[in-house]
């Protein structure tokens, strides 16, 4: 008797085989944005259980180490094992690597028009996974306890002190009070290595699922049935064997270029930015937080006013209501756009010039502020990237409206 | 009340108890530093380098020239980040209200260097810089632009309110003495 016979008498491999190996995944590049950022997050894991087994989550001054924190040194232990510095580097960039196959991933289900009903559900996962893999960066940023990481530590500390009213309970809530003190590196720990991945599993187990009952979106073939119709069906290519050896062949992929991307680029070296000293080195975010940098950099101190013993200060518009609305309006979109809903097939991206346009121009306006964090370096003063910041998006929004209307309009393939 | 509608009330009630109770265990994610009860700045501390071959020696008069500035604990309070206050010693002609005059002496005047707008430490500028004249203190991080020959008054960036001042005095060793606490509170406050 076989060992796999044995197994199915047991567990009924082959009814399993039958009702989910054969389960068509249909083939587009875009597609593969969410699988890029699920396969991060197992790189994530595995890069990170290693480093688990040398970091030590402690501020505490070592005596006689040159008074560094203990965090930091075990990070620079860790950085003189064999392979320590490249683990170290490739978690690093895996991270930056996730972040942006979930941007993009998010981008292709904007402009697919793929978040239409029964998709909502999926739409808000998603966006609790961005906001699950942007908190889990951050604390992560702390942990190798340098200056740099410290001063980006330090500036999200202040963020959270500004909220009205309720800003120093907060912060304290969530650094574990003051900061910088010996509290907020355990906290940042457990974030970072428990509460965080745990958050992470069970949104990306109830994103699949939910994409395995509902099915995936293809694109739209000529000739394709109305999805209404008797025996209509997706198109695809069976999981087993072709969609697994496409995912093998994609995480191997990944998986060399993050190494070498790790060993020739050596991304956040602590040792080159030292310990934790009271002075601020000259610092950016980090690309995906650029954005509410320059707003930060943009909004004037002057505009800032009283509100019920509050203070409604620049920092409150850059850090709080501009990235909240622009949140609250993505969380919405799938309740925005009262488009027709469709089981089966994704809309081209150009068959709603609106939303198009609007897609288009949110883009520009997290590059325009991006910029913004780049002023001073650039020599424009800050009324000169208020222009760009308003000017920019609504020209881009116009002109991709009127690009997809102009195409569009006269096949009469698009309302409005 | 039949049984269905008593499980149904009980079950309700029973997660309400149940979240309430979790409730004061969130008021215990608030702070415990380990380091014994930071203390904050009191009047007649000395003020003592933050960084650098001679941290932790007593600031005096003759340790630095006309605009310069150095950041400073209070001696032995290191461990308290809030305690971080920039020492500049400026022009004596030029140093004008609303600068607390009676916490300066010889041109030297001490303020928080914990930034207002979001808590980086904030610079004594080294050279002169365009969108504002020297000297001036500017921060780093988002801009934020200072001017302490005036108390520090906001020049421009998005600092909501100016840099708290540390009135301090020359003992008769010429060593800076703290002289009071800090004029307003120190860093990010909504």
């Amino acid at each position: 008797m076989t060992v796999p016979r044995w197994l199915d008498e047991r567990l009924a491999l082959e009814r399993f085989r039958a009702k989910y190996l054969g389960k068509p995944f249909p083939v587009h590049s875009t597609f593969f944005l969410g699988e890029i950022a699920l396969f991060c997050f197992v790189i994530l894991v595995a890069t990170g259980l290693y480093l688990a087994l040398f970091y030590e989550p402690s501020a505490q001054l070592l005596q006689g180490h040159g008074a560094v924190p203990a965090a930091y040194a075990s990070t620079l232990l860790i950085d003189s094992h064999p392979f320590g510095a490249l683990m170290r580097r490739i978690h690093h960039w895996t991270a930056h690597l996730m972040i942006a196959a979930v941007v993009l991933h998010l981008l292709r289900i904007y402009f697919t028009a793929s978040y239409r009903k029964p998709r909502e559900v999926n739409w808000l996962l998603g966006l609790g996974l961005l906001g699950a893999t942007l908190a889990a960066s951050f604390a992560g940023y702390l942990l190798p306890f340098d200056q740099f990481s410290v001063t980006a530590t330090a500036i999200g500390y202040g963020i959270a002190r500004s909220v009205p009213w309720v800003g120093s309970t907060l912060a304290d809530l969530v650094f574990a009070g003051q900061f910088p003190s010996s509290a907020t590196v355990p906290r940042f720990f457990a974030y970072h290595v428990v509460w965080a991945p745990l958050a992470l599993a069970g949104l990306i187990a109830g994103h699949l699922v939910i994409v395995l009952k509902q099915k995936h979106t293809e694109m739209r073939r000529a000739g394709a049935q109305p999805e209404a119709a008797e025996g209509a069906y997706i198109h695809g290519i069976p999981l087993w064997p072709e969609q697994v050896a496409l995912m093998g062949v994609l995480f191997l992929v990944m998986l060399g270029v993050l190494a070498a991307l790790a060993a020739f680029l050596p991304v956040h070296p602590s040792a080159f930015y030292g310990p934790p000293q009271p002075v601020t080195p000259e610092v950016k975010p980090d690309w995906y937080l650029l954005w509410v940098y320059g707003a930060l950099r943009l909004i004037p101190g002057g505009l800032s006013f009283k509100l019920f013993g509050a203070t409604i200060g620049s920092e409150v518009f850059g850090a709080m209501l501009v990235p909240g609305i622009l949140s609250l309006v993505i969380v919405l979109v799938p309740w925005l756009d009262r488009g027709p809903s469709s089981l089966f097939y994704t809309e081209p991206p150009m068959a709603s010039p609106l939303r198009l346009a609007l897609g288009l121009a949110t883009i520009t306006l997290f590059l325009a502020l991006s910029l913004a964090g780049f002023g001073a370096e650039l020599g424009l003063s800050v009324p000169v990237l208020w222009v760009i910041t308003v000017v920019a998006p609504v020209a881009v929004g116009w002109a991709a409206h009127a690009l997809a209307r102009g195409r569009l309009g006269p096949l009469g393939g698009a309302p409005g | 009340m039949d049984r269905r509608r008593f499980a149904n009330w009980s079950l309700k009630a029973g997660i309400v108890a149940a979240i309430a109770a979790l409730l004061p265990g969130v008021v215990t994610l608030r702070g415990r530093s380990r380091t014994s009860a930071t203390r904050g700045v009191e009047p007649g501390d000395r003020l003592v380098f933050a960084l650098g071959g001679n941290a932790g020696e007593v600031i005096t008069e003759g340790s630095f020239t006309q605009n310069e500035a150095v950041l400073a604990y209070p001696e032995g309070k290191s461990d308290n980040h809030e305690n971080l206050a920039m020492v500049c010693k400026l022009d004596p002609a030029r140093v004008q209200p609303p600068t607390d005059m009676a916490g300066t002496a010889h041109g030297i005047v001490a303020y928080s260097a914990i930034c207002t707008h979001l808590g980086c430490t904030v610079r004594f500028s080294e050279e002169p810089m365009e969108q504002a004249p020297f000297p001036h203190i500017h921060c780093p991080c988002h801009g934020a632009m200072f001017d302490p020959q005036h108390g520090s008054t906001v020049l421009g960036g998005p600092a909501p309110r100016p840099l708290p001042q540390l009135p301090i005095k020359l003992n008769a060793k010429g060593e800076v003495i703290v002289a009071g606490p800090f004029s307003a509170p120190i860093g990010v406050k909504a």
